[in-house]
């Protein structure tokens, strides 16, 4: 009798022990009806599937182009230590050299998501990973407003260096379509253009540090 | 007292050049910092690799400063001469160019070098990091123990009650009843049946409405990526990784090189101390260490980004197969905010789910919420409740649900 009592006990207070506040496995189920997709889900493992003899690709079919869509930029990307697509990237255009009202509201929208964590929301070069070097960030993003650099960059550059990535920055070829790309830099060079209107009434008003969204 | 002129003279002229020099030296200082975070910074850090070298000591490692100021004048130019060191560089870095800066004069150069000595070493001079954050009190065990002393209070008097009632009982000479001990006595039997009742069929009923729901499920990831530092202390926004939240049915799981687009460049935590659930602190650097394997990236070398491998995140938000939810719906048309159905996400260290995604959740939200009819063009094709939100046969202020529009019928999830 007492050393069932004990017994009781002990285990009362491992099993209170080994509770913890963190649940590191789903709920249980019961009579699963429809609960699981008998299909194959997004982010499911399909590496399979070959061994069952059905025929899968998650690519697009080369050469396709998804409904309105960009065409292809034709220029590819350079090897290393050449430059030659660099440059030659200036000469191509930007089909969206003008934007509407709502094309400009989507733009500045991509803009903030994207870019402005780096290049800043004013586009400055100095976005919030940065901080004037307090931010995680180690290299000083480019300046896109008020460096003479970057003012002079045609679109075609800019889209080269967004769609393969250039230096330190990365390709931004999966976040944005090239519909997107080519409207964001639309939007910078707006921008661009905005800050050299204003330029001598920006001089005495304070730099509007807006944060990021 | 010509003495004393020359003395005078020579002792000002003195001060004069030392103060010029001092001032010299401190503009110097000031205008290296700017030259520097103008023409340098995007591509050099003092005491980092980016996507040229590190310079602090750069003017030791240059055997000649005139080869030095012509190489930043222009690198392309001088890598033509031959110079040994100038084109091992070159070929370190992957034959990655430097831009050029013919308008950089001697002066200014010098400057910038003056200030890359004055930068001090990462870790050097960091105080001490924030005091310890104070202990929360629980009160729970306190609270328990009164309890506990009450309760053998009440039996002790409970007790006294008793004796001093079959005391009177005696003096009194009534007949004293024998005490029917516990396990015999019917009240508590009744007693405890109910209570086993209320108990066990709560117990049951939670167990029950639990099956195949996992609120807050919060599994281990491969890699502790924490929430908090990238949404809420680094201020990224949701959809820089989540893409494809506002475009179609699945919110998009970032890949490798999403990661990447910054991990490149930022390769060690500095932030506040990480904790995770039991309380350990968590190596940041480690962590993105970690990334780095799964993108098969080496440090200091360009990243090949075809040979990243997945990184197989542990899904949190799942729903049965028989409802179909779509996140664009929600997030562009809807213009919900994700942390109305994902909690504070921006503050969780690891994301644990934080709605049951319950039917009766969801039905819930569809009856309150209101559907933002002002100037979104996805229900410009409710024509009648537009006019009567016009004429005012709606009242403006409760505005038109979810459910008036059809969220509560079944087909609309389930089909």
């Amino acid at each position: 009798m007492k050393n069932t009592s004990i017994i009781a006990c002990l285990t009362a207070v491992v099993a209170l022990v080994a509770c913890s506040d963190v649940k590191r496995t789903p709920g249980s189920i019961y009579m699963p009806d429809m609960a699981y997709s008998r299909a194959y889900e997004s982010y499911s493992d399909n590496s399979n599937l070959a061994e069952k003899g059905i025929n899968y690709n998650n690519r697009p079919v080369e050469g396709t182009i998804s409904r309105e869509e960009e065409m292809p930029f034709h220029i590819a990307k350079d090897l290393p230590g050449d430059s030659i697509n660099y440059v030659a990237s200036k000469l191509v255009k930007n089909p969206y050299d003008t934007l509407s009202a709502t094309d400009k509201d989507e733009a500045e929208r991509l803009y903030l998501i994207n870019c402005g964590i780096c290049h800043g929301a004013n586009l400055k070069g100095n976005g919030p990973l940065y901080k004037d070097g307090n931010g995680p960030y180690p290299a000083k993003p480019a300046s896109l407003v008020g460096d003479a650099k970057y003012e002079a960059m045609p679109a075609g550059q800019m889209f080269y260096s967004v769609t393969y990535g250039k230096n330190l920055m990365g390709s931004y070829a999966s976040q944005l379509s090239r519909k997107q790309r080519w409207k964001v830099i639309a939007y910078v060079k707006a921008k661009q253009q905005e800050g050299n209107k204003a330029a001598p009434v920006a001089a005495t008003a304070t730099p509007a540090t807006a944060p990021a969204k | 007292m010509t003495l004393s002129r020359t003395i005078a003279q020579k002792s000002l002229t003195a001060i004069l050049i030392l103060f010029s020099v001092c001032m010299s030296v401190a503009a110097n200082a000031q205008d290296g910092k700017a030259l520097f975070s103008a023409n340098c910074a995007s591509c050099h850090a003092v005491h980092k690799k980016l996507t040229g070298p590190a310079l602090t000591g750069v003017e030791d490692r240059w055997p000649n400063k005139d080869n030095l100021h012509a190489w930043i004048r222009n690198s392309a130019a001088f890598l033509k001469t031959g110079d040994a060191y100038a084109n091992a560089l070159y070929n370190e870095y992957n034959k990655t160019a430097m831009n050029a800066f013919p308008n950089l004069k001697n002066e200014e150069i010098d400057a910038i070098l003056a200030y890359i000595k004055t930068v001090p070493a990462p870790g050097a001079a960091t105080g001490g990091a924030g005091a310890a954050a104070p202990v929360e009190s629980d009160n729970t065990l306190l609270y328990g123990i009164l309890t506990l002393v009450l309760a053998v209070v009440a039996l002790i008097l409970m007790k006294v009650n008793a004796n001093l009632k079959k005391l009177s009982d005696e003096v009194t000479g009534e007949p004293v009843l024998r005490p029917i001990p516990f396990y015999r006595n019917k009240t508590y039997f009744a007693l405890i049946a109910v209570l086993l009742f209320l108990v066990g069929g709560y117990l049951t009923t939670k167990g029950a409405m639990g099956f195949g729901r996992s609120k807050n499920y919060q599994p281990e990831q491969p890699i502790y990526y924490s929430h908090k530092v990238h949404a809420g202390v680094n201020q990224i926004n949701c959809q820089y990784c989540h893409m494809g939240v506002a475009q179609g049915k699945q919110a998009t799981i970032p890949s490798v090189n999403v990661c990447m687009n910054c991990h490149m460049a930022i390769n060690e935590y500095k932030g506040e101390p990480i904790k995770n659930e039991a309380g350990e602190t968590v190596d940041g650097t480690a962590e993105i260490k970690k990334l780095y394997k799964y993108a098969g990236f080496e440090e200091g070398k360009p990243w090949d980004a075809s040979k990243a491998t997945p990184i197989e995140w542990v899904r949190i938000h799942n729903l049965p197969d028989h409802v179909y939810f779509n996140h664009s719906q929600h997030v562009k048309a809807g213009q919900v905010a994700c942390q109305t159905c994902h909690g504070e996400i921006q503050k969780m260290g690891e994301v644990k789910q934080f709605a049951d995604l319950s039917m009766g959740w969801c039905v819930n939200c569809h009856r309150e919420t209101k559907v933002q009819f002002k100037d979104n063009g996805f229900y410009s094709i409710y024509e009648k409740y537009h006019e009567d939100l016009k004429s005012g046969k709606i009242d403006s202020a409760k505005g038109i649900t979810v459910e008036k529009i059809g969220g509560t019928e079944c087909q609309k999830c389930h089909y």
